[in-house]
C-alpha cells in the first residue's frame, strides 16, 4: 500500500511509492558523456571574461579582476532582475506588476576548473559559506530587497550550464518568496499553538527515531524528510535553533562545510554524480520587528535543501503540488548512510 | 528591465523577461528519445499487456481486451495510488499519513502509436475529451474520493515513460494543495466582488487581446499573463463552470477543436517538444462550496526550460518570452 505523508510545515501531502517503489540502487546515473569544453571563464587568469567582481576572498596584495582568489563573487552575465531602479508597483486592469529589481549574482566556488562542490576542499567550502554571508548581509542594507535566496544548480538537468566550474547563485528579491512565506507561516502557526519551534521538534523526533538521519557532524544534521517530495532528498539544519544562516560563527561555518561535503561525496559516490540543486533557506530580512515579524527569530529554523534531480516532475505534480515519490526516505536514508566517503 | 506579475488567483510572483525576449528558436528544448524497447501496450492486439479494461468506445461485435477500439481506459498497471481499502489517517509523532487510497488510470487515445491529439480527427478528440467526462462522472460516486486530476505527459521531458499518446486520471482522497490555493483565491476575490475571478480573466483578455491564441463560440486559448512557463497556454470556457464534467455534451466538440488546436500550433512552432497538460476542476464530494467562485480551466505547458534551484527555493517563476509575444507566435503559427 503507498502511503501518504504530510510535510508539518507547509501541509503539503507526497505520495510514497511501494507498489512500484525502486531500489535505491536503481537510481545510480548512467556515466555523462565528456564535452570538449571551451575556456573556461570562471578559472583563474581569465577575469577580463566575467564582469567586473564584486567581492572576493583574495590573497594579500592580489588586485581586484586579476588572479590571486580563492572565492570570487560577479554579477550574473544574464540576470533575471536588474539592480538598477525602483519597485513601481502598479495595477493593470486586474493584474497587478512591478518593475524587475532585484540583484543576481554568481558566486565562482574554486580558482580551479573543478566542477562538482563535492570535491572541493572543506577549508574552501568554509571560504564559500563566508561569502554568502559577506553577500546578503550586503544586500540587506538595500532597503528594496526583502529576501536573498542561495541556490545551486550543478549538472545540466537541474538547470545548471554546460560550462562544468563549480559555482552557486545569489539573487535577491523585493518580495518575500511565495514557498519561503508557506514555511513562516507554517513554522508561525506550530509556534502559536506549541510554544516551540517546529524545525527543533522536527529534529528531536528524527533523532530518537533514526531511521532518517544520514549523518551528524559538530551540531549540524542530515536527514531525508519524512515526507521527502524527491528520491534522496536532502536537509541540513543546525541542531541548536538558529532563525538566520547569517548569524553562523567560524566553528560553526567550518562544522557547516564538513557535513555539506560528506553529503555531497555521499551522493557523488552512491548515485554516480548525479546533477543535484541546493537551497538556502533562512528568515527574511527584519525591516520591522512588530506584528508578523515578532516571533521569527524563536519560530523560525535556517537550514539546506539537498535534492538530486533523479526523476522528471510531471504533469501530476505541477497540477496538485502532491509529489510521488519513487523511494522510502527510510531506504535513501539508510543507502546514504552506508556510502562510505 | 524584466516585469514582475502577480497571480491573482494564487498570489505568485513570476518573473517576465521584457528586455531582449527569448524568441521560439532560443530554447534548447530537444532531448533524445530513448524509449524502452519492446512491444507498445497500448497498440492493438497487445490489449492483454494491460491490467483488463475498465472501459473502451469499440466497433460493435468486438470483445472486450481485444483490438477493435477507438479510445481504450486501463488502470495503471504501476498505480501511485490503490483503490482498494479505506482511507485510515494515523499520526506518527508529529508526523500525519494516511493510507494511499486512489484511482489511477490511463486513457489510451487512439489505437495509434504515432499519432498525437494534434494528428486526429475533430471527431476522435471529441471521443476523448467525452471519456475524460464520462471517467469522472464514475470515479465521482466513490465517496473516498474529494479531487479528480485529469493530465496528461508527452514526450520523456515531461515524464512521460510510454510513447504512445496517452492521458491519465488520478482520484485523490484530498485536495491537493496548489488546486487549494487557487480554489481560497478565487474564493477571497468572490467574497470581496462576488464575481469570478475567472470570469473577469476571460472578460480582460477578451478586451486586451495581445494574450489570445484561439478562440470559439464556447471556449478560450490565452497565454496567462502571469505564465509560469514560456507559452504557457489556458484553455478556459467562456460561460462559468465549476466542474468539468459539468461541460454541456453539445460543447465538448468546441472544446476538442482549440485543444488539438494548441497542440498543432506548439508543434509548428516548436517541433515535437514534450508538454503537460492538467485540468483544474473544482474538488467533488466536499461541503467546500466553490462552485460559484471556482472556474474549470485546461493548463498546457510545453517543457522548454528546466526549473532549477531558484524556482524550488521560492516558487518564483522565471519566464524568458513574454506572453504577448509567445501568443503572437503561436497566432501566427
Amino acid at each position: 500500500m503507498p502511503e501518504l505523508r504530510r510535510d508539518p510545515i507547509v501541509g503539503r501531502w507526497v505520495i510514497i511509492a511501494t507498489e512500484r517503489a525502486r531500489r535505491p540502487d536503481q537510481f545510480i546515473q548512467a556515466p555523462s558523456e565528456q564535452t570538449a569544453e571551451k575556456p573556461c571563464p570562471f578559472c583563474e587568469g581569465m577575469e577580463s571574461h566575467t564582469p567586473q567582481e564584486i567581492y572576493a576572498v583574495r590573497s594579500k596584495g592580489s588586485a581586484p579582476n586579476g588572479p590571486g582568489w580563492d572565492v570570487r563573487v560577479i554579477p550574473s552575465m544574464s540576470p533575471f532582475l536588474r539592480i538598477e531602479g525602483d519597485l513601481d508597483r502598479r495595477g493593470k486592469g486586474i493584474y497587478d506588476l512591478m518593475n524587475g529589481v532585484g540583484a543576481h549574482e554568481i558566486v565562482v566556488e574554486t580558482n580551479s576548473h573543478v566542477a562538482n562542490m563535492a570535491d572541493l576542499a572543506e577549508e574552501q567550502i568554509a571560504k564559500i559559506i563566508g561569502c554568502y554571508i559577506s553577500r546578503i548581509q550586503d544586500l540587506e542594507r538595500d532597503e528594496r530587497f526583502k529576501y536573498v535566496l542561495v541556490f545551486k544548480n550543478y549538472g545540466v538537468s537541474a538547470g545548471g550550464s554546460r560550462v562544468k566550474h563549480s559555482r552557486s547563485q545569489l539573487i535577491a528579491t523585493p518580495v518575500n518568496p511565495k514557498r519561503v512565506k508557506e514555511e513562516l507561516v507554517g513554522a508561525r502557526n506550530y509556534f502559536d499553538a506549541h510554544e516551540r519551534c517546529i524545525f527543533c521538534d522536527l529534529i528531536r523526533q528524527e533523532i530518537e527515531m533514526k531511521s532518517r538521519v544520514i549523518v551528524e557532524i559538530d551540531g549540524f544534521i542530515a536527514i531525508v524528510p519524512f515526507a521527502a517530495r524527491f528520491p534522496f532528498e536532502i536537509w541540513i539544519l543546525p541542531k541548536k535553533h538558529a532563525s538566520d544562516f547569517v548569524h553562523l560563527t567560524d566553528a560553526q561555518k567550518g562544522a557547516l562545510s564538513k557535513i555539506i561535503k560528506t553529503v555531497l561525496q555521499k551522493l557523488k559516490i552512491g548515485l554516480n554524480d548525479p546533477p543535484y540543486n541546493y537551497i538556502i533557506h533562512t528568515a527574511p530580512f527584519r525591516r520591522q520587528k512588530t506584528g508578523y515579524w515578532r516571533t521569527i527569530s524563536e519560530d523560525y529554523h535556517w537550514h539546506m535543501e539537498i535534492t538530486p534531480r533523479l526523476t522528471r516532475v510531471a504533469g501530476f505534480e505541477w497540477g496538485t503540488g502532491f509529489y510521488i515519490c519513487p523511494v522510502t526516505p527510510e531506504a535513501a536514508a539508510k543507502y546514504l548512510q552506508e556510502v562510505a566517503t | 528591465m524584466s516585469e514582475l506579475r502577480r497571480d491573482p488567483i494564487a498570489g505568485r510572483w513570476v518573473i517576465v523577461t521584457t528586455d531582449d525576449p527569448n524568441k521560439p528558436g532560443d530554447y534548447d528544448h530537444e532531448e533524445p528519445h530513448n524509449w524502452r524497447p519492446g512491444a507498445c501496450p497500448f497498440c492493438f492486439g497487445n490489449e492483454s499487456s494491460t491490467p483488463p479494461e475498465i472501459v473502451a468506445i469499440r466497433d460493435n461485435h468486438t470483445g472486450p481486451n481485444t483490438p477493435g477500439w477507438q479510445v481504450r481506459v486501463v488502470p495503471n498497471k504501476f498505480p501511485a495510488l490503490q483503490i482498494e481499502g479505506d482511507l485510515e489517517r494515523r499520526p506518527l509523532g508529529m508526523y500525519d499519513m494516511t493510507s494511499g487510497i486512489g484511482a489511477h488510470e490511463i486513457v489510451i487515445e487512439s489505437p495509434y502509436h504515432h499519432k498525437d491529439l494534434s494528428d486526429l480527427l475533430d471527431s476522435e478528440v471529441t471521443n476523448i475529451v467525452h471519456m475524460y467526462c464520462q471517467r469522472t462522472l464514475d470515479l465521482e460516486r466513490d465517496k473516498r474520493f474529494k479531487y479528480i486530476m485529469i493530465f496528461k505527459n508527452y514526450g520523456p521531458g515531461a515524464g512521460a515513460s510510454l510513447e504512445h499518446p496517452h492521458t491519465q486520471i488520478i482520484a485523490l482522497p484530498m485536495v491537493p494543495k496548489s488546486v487549494k490555493e487557487e480554489i481560497q483565491g478565487a474564493k477571497n476575490y468572490f467574497e470581496y466582488r462576488e464575481r469570478c475571478i475567472f470570469c473577469d480573466i476571460l472578460r480582460q483578455e477578451s478586451e486586451d487581446k495581445e494574450r489570445i491564441v484561439l478562440e470559439n463560440k464556447n471556449f478560450m486559448a490565452f497565454c496567462p499573463f502571469v505564465s509560469r512557463f514560456p507559452f504557457e497556454i489556458w484553455i478556459m470556457p467562456k460561460k462559468h463552470t465549476g466542474l468539468f464534467c459539468q461541460t454541456p455534451y453539445e460543447q465538448i466538440p468546441d472544446l476538442a477543436v482549440l485543444l488539438k488546436g494548441i497542440i498543432a500550433k506548439v508543434k509548428k512552432v516548436f517541433g515535437s517538444p514534450a508538454y503537460n497538460f492538467i485540468i483544474h476542476t473544482s474538488p467533488i464530494n466536499s461541503d467546500a462550496h466553490s462552485m460559484d467562485s471556482y472556474h474549470w480551466h485546461l493548463e498546457f505547458m510545453p517543457k522548454l526550460t528546466r526549473v532549477a534551484g531558484f524556482e524550488w527555493g521560492t516558487g518564483f517563476y522565471l519566464v524568458p518570452t513574454p506572453p504577448e509575444l509567445a501568443a503572437k507566435f503561436l497566432r501566427e503559427a
